[in-house]
């Protein structure tokens, strides 16, 4: 019953969206803190990192206000889509759920919901916060 | 990187060990949600109803409506014909589950019927995609590659380390999902039930079971699962 085309990565189709290259997205996949490195370098057992259920949470509300179509240029379905694409070939070396993060991110900049000076600067700020 | 020896303290643990770091991706996470909070695109509390219904929702709906299905033979050709419609039966409607919605589930749904020669079990070999309005979050383990690798090559050896060895004459079929087909297992009823009500036998009908790592059994209940409740919301009194 598996099938090859179900996985729905699509078969490589250009929306738009994943033709553009982020600097800030590279030098996040370059420093690879993702979470079998974390979890190995600490011990812990977890198979997933902490903030993986506020990205489902994430995810799920920006996908019902895609579905409205009254704030996002692309419905949730496009987004899911590229989510998939993305995370299957640009940011493919990332494991999951790095890979799934960083490719919402890539959307939402592709699309200009967010530019990426701003979340250049919304990064710094969080960590600040979060380390002080 | 902090200079921290996890190891440091090993032996006066008492607690499970944490990541004491802040990776990127955590920061990328909440600046991104915050972003979009302040962009519009949905206010902090709906981020936070998503998030809290995630985690807390049960297999119950599930496991009554797989029991609802043993007793009804009619309901069970409801359960396989459509089983949007036998959901909203045990209250889960696929189209607002929530009250708010999770569009990103609500695609396509389908019970797989286990038979005296067929045996069921579902796995995501993409991701961690998953039946969530009606079983709830996924457990751990179904969404490590370890399982969803190894379940599609060698399902017998996977099922046997779950502790279901099933008869040679026993066919398995091991069922895909992604982001816009979810399954279902709609396990045998086993012997041993006969004359039981709905609710006895959802009690037997636990998670495993609806994924097809496990076989109901009388005896085994779905009690081991941690108990939640609803939040209690301020009322205005």
């Amino acid at each position: 019953m598996i099938t090859a085309d179900d996985n729905g990565t699509g078969n490589g189709t250009d929306n738009g969206a994943g033709g553009e290259e982020f600097a800030l997205l590279a030098e996040i996949m370059r420093r690879q803190q993702t979470w079998p490195v974390m979890s190995a370098r600490y011990g812990v057992e977890n198979p997933l990192p902490p903030w993986k259920t506020s990205l489902d949470g994430l995810c799920d509300a920006l996908d019902r206000s895609g579905g409205t179509g009254a704030e996002l240029n692309f419905s949730f379905k496009e987004r899911r889509d590229e989510e998939d694409e993305l995370s299957a070939t640009r940011y493919a070396s990332l494991p999951f759920p790095e890979n799934q993060l960083v490719a919402l991110a890539h959307s939402l900049l592709a699309r200009g919901v967010i530019d990426e000076a701003e979340l250049r600067r919304r990064l710094d700020s969080v960590r600040t916060r979060l380390e002080s | 990187m902090p200079d921290h020896d996890p190891d440091h303290d090993h032996h006066e643990r008492t607690v499970k060990p944490m990541v004491d770091e802040i990776t990127d991706f955590e920061v990328l996470e909440i600046a991104l949600r915050e972003l979009c909070i302040e962009k519009g695109l949905f206010t902090a509390e709906q981020h936070r109803i998503m998030t809290e219904y995630a985690e807390q929702i049960g297999p119950t709906p599930a496991a009554r409506l797989v029991a609802r299905a043993w007793l009804d033979p009619e309901f069970r050709g409801l359960a396989l014909r459509d089983p949007m419609a036998a959901s909203k039966e045990v209250g889960v409607d696929w189209l607002d589950p929530t009250g708010f919605g999770t569009p990103s589930d609500f695609a396509a749904f389908k019970i797989l019927e286990d038979t005296p020669t067929v045996h069921h079990v579902i796995v995501c070999a993409l991701c961690s995609c998953y039946p969530r309005p009606i079983l709830g979050n996924s457990p751990e383990w179904y969404r490590t590659p370890n399982y969803r690798r190894r379940i599609v090559r060698w399902p017998r050896p996977v099922l046997a380390e779950f502790g279901l060895e099933l008869p040679e004459d026993v066919e398995v079929r091991v069922q895909d999902s992604n982001q816009k087909h979810r399954f279902m297992v709609m396990p045998l009823r086993p012997a041993g039930t006969e004359g039981w009500t709905e609710e006895q036998l959802a009690e037997i009908i636990t998670r495993d079971s609806l994924i097809g790592v496990a076989l109901p059994r009388p005896g085994v209940t779905t009690n081991v699962t941690t108990r939640t409740s609803p939040a209690r919301r301020p009322v205005a009194e």
